[in-house]
């Protein structure tokens, strides 16, 4: 790690103060510019309490205000890893959020652990215990579904297809929401393009990273590393449903780690809709849509943004007949992977995403449609509006 | 008319130094400096407290001196000094008979140098050259000399020790061949006066031959220009040295949340301290040697001072030289108990006041012994104080501010907090310089500009070099209403050209972009554009 922990690039011109969406929510934050950079010179000086580190969410808007290309919430990350190896964690969750791989599997592989788990978190919530443990007991925790991804996965016939993909589903659709990966299988073989799994894929380590848990992130990044290597090597290309993982895969293993082969594999990442889109112009999209008459309303999470990817959403839904979609553009909704589950950040998680709430809530949409499974969750709670994936959308829109 | 016994001219590191050593001897003494403390050489320098290894091989007499010192000085100055531990690191074009005798010779002068691997030195120190071939590490340590110089002077003022800054000597007033006071004008108010006194200790660094001309004296000092490149952040967390014949740009000092490189030599006058790129270039070229990613670095700026090299006239009588520093007994010159004190090393100033000062009690009469070295300059601050600062300051601002404002001012910086908490506020985000600490540094008798404030606080020093903190402290100045904040235009000015001038000659990369942003802001926003207005 010879370059990653450099503030140099800062000119402290602090235009990610103005952009930051924790700063405007909650005074206890002094924001990205002071908490990283500027920071991270004095904490190679001494050591010190540093409460703010935990308020930064890593949601990235700073690193996209950023004229100077600082990697300004890994700098926070990467300070708050180091920090929790000298200091006790204030909150009992932080442990359990970061790693929910270790939960999904562990669930999944009881029978009936799903039905168990959320008739648990749901007692657990009503006797107080969620909040003990520092989960915000006002917040929807995730469900969990009864069958994985991966092994509704192996139930799927697939046809040979020209191009050939291999599926990182990641923790949350493979868990939580595993009809989010069928659809994605259902609509690539509809355009005719062949999805592989693969088992041995483990968690992209994105929740380890803004829990401070850096050191446990790496071993899983190095697992996925030589993976994602191999898949590539083969001619396939790698598709991600989760915008976390993308940006995970794709860009912040670059910033925080330094294996070979890192960035061999980046430039075959594509976010599941950026690859429809790339299809379509290309003029291989199939655009055999029914009408759908629905009005929707398009949140960008945070982590697609950076990825500076465009909106893909955007360009594919309103191919499809009589589909009313606006994007809401009404900024981050406060979630931030497992920041806004965490009992002390609710507040400020919701205050975040207020405006997006409002601008969703006045829109009249009937549904809102986001890439990231957590994001859909934080808007279901702060509007009642259900919020689905695109790919969703087109699974229905294609009749499939 | 004031009275005192001694007047020490010179408020670097070696007047300073005499004024505690006086003082602590019961030596009734005034300290006057013509600018702030410590403006000149003893802050233009590496900020290193050398172990003594650098002076082995060619001068034993200098590294036992200053290995000593190095450790009395890590213990009576622990809240200036920064006990990094140093690294003499040897590249491959470095002389390997060199490092056989260097070892040798910091075995002879008890300096320890303990050889290590290069896979501990590069887990060490990740950004050392991975070219670099041995390895051994020091007690070197950091300094800061301005925290040094402000805390001998608060030790100094325990024992009644008194000093002036911004007060020139304009005569040396000698009466039957005998000193008898100076003449002095406080700069900010053309104030002139007379100190009487018994005894004259010019410590004048670089300007000593100017002040020995006031009695119409010569004293042969040869200024010699050293540049020095304050890199933004710490690249190493030890000081490192290359292991080679002492030459330029071959330390590196992490000095705070800088780095150090040092430095030249180059022949010049007493108050030079301008750097032309050339010098900067050059030294990087050196420094890459050490550290191959130096052009990555951000260079904040750069600096130079003067080292008053002591050019021994062979007719001079009175000599009494010590290999590091030279003091001069006028007497042999026709004035008695004036004495002009050249040369020397910040390292060995405590030794060096020791020395004049046994000289000076001798002429007095006085039989007290030297007891600087068993008393520390400041006292730890007390368990509970640090608390208290701990709850208050933001975060990494309490330790920190504590040790550049002792324990008194720290109590006043805290009870300004708890009054009104808006106080807690950051004047200076890169530094970490709370309003509180600008207000109350402000309020001291002996600032007189934001550069006074920043030379006590490092207000200003850090990544954005003034742009941010330059119009927020003179706000902090104008809205408390002190008494040398009426023109804050030249306020302004002043502070912001003294940031200007170090970064001149590194105008590439950040450091321009960083000046674009600085010129935007003071130009858009109060008409400072640097332009002179044509009348």
């Amino acid at each position: 790690m010879r370059h990653v922990i450099d503030p140099d690039k800062c000119t402290a011109c602090t235009i990610c103060l103005t952009v930051c969406p924790v700063t405007a929510a909650t005074r206890k934050f002094r924001g990205p510019k002071m908490t990283g950079p500027a920071l991270t010179r004095l904490r190679k000086l001494v050591s010190d309490d540093d409460p703010m580190l935990d308020y930064c969410s890593n949601c990235k808007n700073c690193d996209m205000a950023c004229p100077s290309g600082v990697p300004i919430s890994t700098l926070n990350m990467l300070a708050k890893n180091e920090y929790y190896k000298k200091h006790p964690r204030k909150s009992k969750a932080d442990d359990m959020l970061a790693h929910s791989e270790k939960m999904g599997k562990l669930i999944t592989s009881l029978p009936l652990g799903a039905t168990f788990a959320n008739l648990g978190a749901a007692i657990g919530k009503s006797i107080g215990m969620l909040g003990s443990m520092g989960i915000a007991e006002k917040q929807e925790l995730p469900k969990y579904a009864s069958e994985s991804f991966l092994s509704k996965f192996k139930k799927i016939k697939q046809t040979h297809g020209k191009r050939k993909v291999v599926f990182f589903s990641g923790c949350f659709i493979n868990y939580n929401q595993p009809n989010v990966g069928v659809d994605l299988v259902k609509v690539y073989q509809h355009n005719g393009i062949e999805v592989a799994t693969d088992e041995r894929f483990v968690c992209c380590g994105s929740p380890m990273v803004s829990g401070g848990y850096i050191d446990d992130a790496r071993k899983n990044a190095e697992k996925n590393v030589k993976l994602l290597k191999q898949w590539v090597d083969k001619g396939y290309d790698i598709i991600t449903a989760c915008t976390s993982c993308g940006l995970m895969l794709k860009q912040e293993y670059q910033e925080l780690f330094d294996f070979a082969q890192m960035s061999d594999y980046a430039a075959h990442m594509y976010d599941s809709i950026e690859y429809l889109e790339r299809l379509y112009e290309m003029g291989e999209l199939k655009t055999d849509f029914k009408a759908l008459n629905k009005k929707y309303i398009y949140h960008a999470p945070c982590h697609l943004k950076v990825q500076s990817i465009g909106r893909p959403t955007m360009e594919i839904l309103p191919l499809v007949p009589s589909v009313n979609i606006e994007e809401a553009d009404a900024g981050c909704c406060g979630i931030s992977g497992s920041y806004g589950y965490k009992a002390d950040k609710y507040e400020v998680a919701m205050k975040v995403g207020s405006k997006l709430f409002n601008r969703i809530k006045k829109s009249g949409a009937e549904k809102v449609v986001c890439e990231c499974g957590t994001c859909r969750m934080q808007i279901k709670h702060g509007t009642g509006v259900e919020a689905i994936h695109p790919l969703t959308v087109l699974r229905k829109a294609y009749g499939l | 008319m004031l009275k005192t016994t001694v007047v020490v001219i010179g408020g670097g590191v070696t007047g300073v130094g005499i004024l505690r050593d006086l003082s602590m001897r019961g030596i009734k003494a005034i300290l006057v400096e013509r600018d702030d403390l410590g403006y000149w050489t003893s802050s233009r320098f590496h900020g290193l407290l050398h172990s003594g290894g650098r002076y082995a091989v060619k001068d034993k007499e200098a590294a036992r001196e200053c290995i000593e010192e190095n450790t009395i000085l890590r213990r009576i100055g622990r809240h200036c000094v920064e006990a990094t531990e140093s690294i003499f690191v040897r590249a491959p074009e470095d002389s390997e008979e060199y490092e056989q005798e260097w070892v040798k010779s910091c075995k002879e002068c008890g300096i320890s140098a303990i050889p290590i691997t290069m896979d501990e030195a590069f887990r060490l120190e990740p950004n050392l050259s991975r070219k670099i071939v041995s390895a051994y590490r020091c007690p070197g340590a950091a300094v800061d000399g301005f925290r040094l110089l402000w805390q001998t002077v608060a030790s100094a003022q325990r024992y009644g020790g008194q000093f002036r800054t911004y007060t020139e000597v304009i005569g040396i007033e000698v009466e039957n061949g005998l000193v008898c006071g100076v003449k002095v004008r406080d700069r900010w108010t053309g104030q002139e006066e007379n100190i009487a006194c018994d005894f004259v200790i010019s410590a004048a660094g670089s300007f000593a031959g100017e002040v020995a001309h006031m009695a119409g004296l010569t004293v042969n000092v040869k200024p010699s220009k050293g540049t020095l490149i304050a890199f933004n952040h710490r690249l190493c967390q030890r000081v490192i040295h290359r292991l080679h014949k002492s030459s330029d740009a071959d330390i590196f000092v992490p000095h705070g949340s800088i780095t150090i490189l040092g430095t030249s030599s180059i022949d010049s006058a007493p108050d030079d301290t301008s750097t032309e790129t050339a010098e900067v270039e050059a030294m990087l070229k050196i420094g890459q040697v050490t550290f191959e990613d130096i052009y990555d670095y951000r260079i904040l700026r750069v600096f130079a001072g003067t080292r008053p090299l002591y050019s021994a006239d062979p007719n001079a009588k009175g000599r009494n030289a010590s290999r590091g520093f030279v003091t001069l007994d006028h007497a042999h010159d026709g004035i008695k108990h004036f004495m002009s004190v050249c040369g020397g090393k910040f390292t060995t100033y405590r030794l060096m006041a020791e020395k004049v000062v046994d000289i000076v009690a001798g002429q007095l009469g006085v039989n007290e012994k030297c007891r600087t070295a068993e008393e520390d300059l400041v006292p730890d601050p007390t368990p509970e104080l640090m608390g208290r600062a701990k709850r208050l300051f933001p975060s990494y601002g309490a330790e920190l501010a504590a040790s550049r404002l002792g324990n008194e001012k720290l109590e006043r910086v805290l009870e300004r907090m708890e009054k009104s908490p808006e106080e807690k506020e950051l004047v200076c985000e890169c530094e970490n310089v709370t309003l509180a600490e600008v207000e109350e540094i402000a309020s001291e008798p002996t600032s007189h500009t934001v550069s006074d404030i920043r030379r006590r606080t490092r207000l200003g020093m850090g990544t954005c070099q003034g742009t941010f903190c330059a119009y927020r402290s003179v706000g902090a100045v104008d809205r408390k209403g002190v008494p040398w904040a009426k023109d804050t235009v030249e306020l302004f000015k002043e502070f912001l050209e003294t940031r200007w001038k170090g970064i001149r000659p590194v105008l590439w990369g950040n450091m321009l972009r960083d000046t674009e942003l600085t010129r935007a802001i003071y130009d858009a926003a109060l008409n400072l554009t640097g332009v002179e207005e044509i009348k």
